[in-house]
């Protein structure tokens, strides 16, 4: 382990210290709010998902409640997985008056590196109520199989 | 009260929501992905508005690989004053959105009144 320099930590002035302040509510908010950055340099937002294996095929399940079916899309490239799409709400008089406003609205986008054995022509995709299910099937030798031991 | 006590049993969490009111009208839009109609229950009862959304496991045998999602149902209480007119309120699930519409009671709009 490094031996490091103490330093004193507070601010040369305070104006220093409420951008410290303001960066640390911000990154508290965003922990509440769902949806994580998709990375550092991407603004858009990345929806949770779920990946299960079966014995011959992967399901990635997405949570996308108001995303309607035109404005998503899927794409598989090699053994990525993308899935991107807006997420839009109508916007009515300027006279409305907004109580809460827990829920987001914006573009997303999650990538997902799949395992190679992927059979990228046997992909289906159902969004139903809100959650987007994808299935991908598994090359026929990436399929677990069962085999059957002969006693003597 | 057994009713609560029965919601309270099951494991849940609270959904986002968003509350706007635009002349007169309370359009309160909940988020909750995986809940069909039937598995949808809204009810009123005295100044209490109670949402619960059941969702129910729809993945099959395997193992997860990532799990994110959270895995449970959606409650959520709202208390509604005498403001909001019991008998008005629309119902709307799309696309795992729910959406109330509830009324303002005409005798509490804002009233405009005429100098003559």
């Amino acid at each position: 382990m490094d031996l490091m320099k103490w330093t004193n930590p507070a601010p040369r002035d305070l104006w220093e210290a409420f951008d410290g302040l303001r960066g640390d509510m911000d990154r508290a908010l965003d922990f509440f709010h769902g949806p994580e950055a998709a990375g550092i340099f991407d603004q858009t937002t990345a929806p949770a998902i779920d990946v299960i294996e079966t014995a011959d095929e992967y399901i990635v399940v997405a949570d996308l409640p108001g995303v309607d079916k035109r404005d998503l899309n899927v794409t598989v490239t090699g053994s990525i997985l993308a899935i991107q799409g807006d997420k839009r709400e109508e916007h009515k008089t300027e006279k409305r008056k907004v109580f809460r406003k827990e829920t987001w609205v914006g573009s997303f986008k999650r990538t997902i590196d799949l395992p190679e054995q992927i059979d990228s022509s046997k992909i289906s995709a159902e969004l139903k109520d809100g959650v987007l299910a994808i299935r991908i099937g598994k090359r026929e030798e990436a399929k677990t199989k069962l085999i059957n031991v002969q006693a003597n | 009260m057994d009713q609560n006590k029965e919601l309270t049993e099951r494991r849940t969490i609270v959904p986002y929501c968003s509350i706007v009111e635009d002349e007169g009208l309370v359009t309160v839009k909940i988020e909750m992905p995986g809940v069909s109609k039937d598995a949808l229950e809204v009810k009123v009862e005295g100044n209490e508005l109670a949402v619960f959304g059941e969702r129910r496991a729809e993945n099959p045998v395997g193992t997860y690989l990532v799990r994110e999602r959270r895995a449970a149902s959606f409650r959520k209480t709202f208390t509604i004053d005498d403001t909001i007119a019991r008998d008005k309120i629309d119902a709307s699930l799309v696309d795992g959105i729910l959406t109330l519409k509830l009324h303002v009671t005409e005798a509490a709009k804002p009233r405009r009144i005429e100098i003559g």
